[in-house]
């Protein structure tokens, strides 16, 4: 829809947006964020997060896990990550207003895509969900994580839903409440690891801040780091990472799901559902 | 000559990806659909997200930042040569960290205006704002 009357607006417009992302990246490089071509050596406070996660003899800074990423999403700066799952948690609330007049109840198509792609997403979709697992599992241990699992899990139900029909998750019982409730339980689980050691600290009178992980010689509480379990021997789950994975894990998988079975409804569902005039 | 073609291939890199935010944002100013807007939002987003973690490259250094050989069962004590070693060939972790995060919210908030959208199609039948704008207030709008 080009208009000829627009297009001296467009014009300044244009110089207007590259002014400004000049400028920005002026500012990059002038303050040797962006080194042209990268730089060698670490920066500072990359080098003090490598070099202290996994550190046995200071165990005054360490989160008794391997993963860098992960140390710092769930330990250094949890409380920061808690935030912006209550972010993610608002958006999926968001979107439910498209449907709050919706009683699932009646069976919905199961018609997808031809016979080669249906053959091929029953073998990817039982598989996806694995990878996910393992890296929920692992998150601590090797590069990946809650997001990351939560992700990947949200890939397999995007692949069902479009490859087999809308109907083929929603007549297998993936209903709204169900999903909603599974990102609810993640979502208390998470809360409830945070507050664990402040309670515990609260009961023996000494300090512990929310969602700590390991012992700080201010706030002598601790999660832990290993364990000895029966038939496998001492296993290091790293304090609170492997549960906050685990939760995330549920959380970002059952709402990303929950967000793509909403949209994937059909459109006089949704009409009717949504409350419309 | 090698020092030059490293400053101009990589400021030409650089380049590109700022020239594409440059384009977004402009694109989100200029067209009326909003789809189109949701579009170069997203995109936006992504080239946010690779310029983060272009940031975050080392040259000549592509470990990820997790300690090697660890495993649930296998956890032996890492010394302090183990550790600065391992450290000197990693990536920097920080922008993984902050990227980490921002997809998922981007992935959030891409849903919830795709879910704003829907309704804003439901209701008025054109998701061009010219045409929105002439609906909703009752006058003027197109051109």
């Amino acid at each position: 829809m080009a208009e000829k009357t627009g297009s001296l607006r467009d014009i300044s417009l244009a110089v207007l947006a590259s002014l400004i992302i000049i400028l920005f990246a002026i500012a990059l490089v002038n303050t040797m964020t962006i080194s042209i071509p990268p730089q060698e050596q670490h920066r500072w406070l990359s080098w003090e997060f490598l070099t202290s996660t996994y550190n046995w003899a200071v165990k005054k800074t360490w989160a008794a896990s391997p993963e860098v990423v992960t140390s710092v999403l769930w330990d250094y700066r949890g409380l920061d990550t808690v935030y912006e799952t209550s972010v993610f948690f608002l958006a999926i609330i968001g979107g439910l207003m498209l449907v709050r007049n919706y009683h699932p109840g009646k069976k919905y198509s199961e018609k997808g895509m031809s016979l080669i792609a249906r053959t091929i997403t029953k073998i990817t979709v039982v598989s996806v969900p694995v990878v996910a697992a393992s890296v929920a599992l692992h998150g601590h241990l090797t590069p990946g994580g809650g997001f990351q699992g939560g992700s990947i899990f949200a890939v397999a139900s995007l692949l069902a839903i479009v490859a087999l029909g809308s109907g083929f998750l929603l007549n297998r019982g993936w209903s709204k409440s169900r999903l909603l409730g599974f990102r609810t339980l993640g979502l208390i689980i998470i809360a409830s690891v945070a507050l664990t050691l402040p309670v515990i600290g609260l009961l023996d009178g000494v300090k512990a801040y929310v969602i700590q992980n390991q012992y700080k010689p201010w706030a002598p509480v601790s999660f832990g780091y290993t364990a000895n379990i029966p038939f496998l021997g001492i296993i290091l789950y790293s304090g609170t990472l492997v549960f906050l994975n685990l939760a995330e894990f549920l959380a970002v998988s059952a709402g990303l799901s929950l967000a793509f079975l909403i949209i994937s409804l059909p459109r006089e569902e949704l009409k009717k559902s949504g409350g419309i005039e | 000559m090698d020092a030059f073609w490293n400053v101009f291939l990589w400021g030409y890199i650089y380049s590109t990806v700022i020239a594409i935010i440059a384009l977004t944002v402009y694109g989100m100013a200029t067209r009326p659909h909003l789809v189109k807007k949701l579009i170069l939002l997203s995109i936006l987003s992504d080239t946010a997200n690779l310029l983060a973690v272009m940031i975050g490259m080392r040259k000549g250094f592509i470990k990820p930042p997790v300690f090697p050989g660890i495993s649930y069962t296998n956890h032996p004590v890492a010394n302090t040569t183990q550790l600065a070693k391992f450290a000197d060939t990693a990536v920097d972790p920080v922008p993984q960290v902050l990227v980490v995060t921002a997809i998922v919210i981007g992935l959030a908030v891409l849903v919830f205006l795709g879910y704003v959208l829907i309704l804003l199609y439901q209701k008025y039948g054109t998701l061009d704002v010219r045409l929105l704008e002439a609906k909703i207030t009752g006058k003027g709008g197109k051109k």
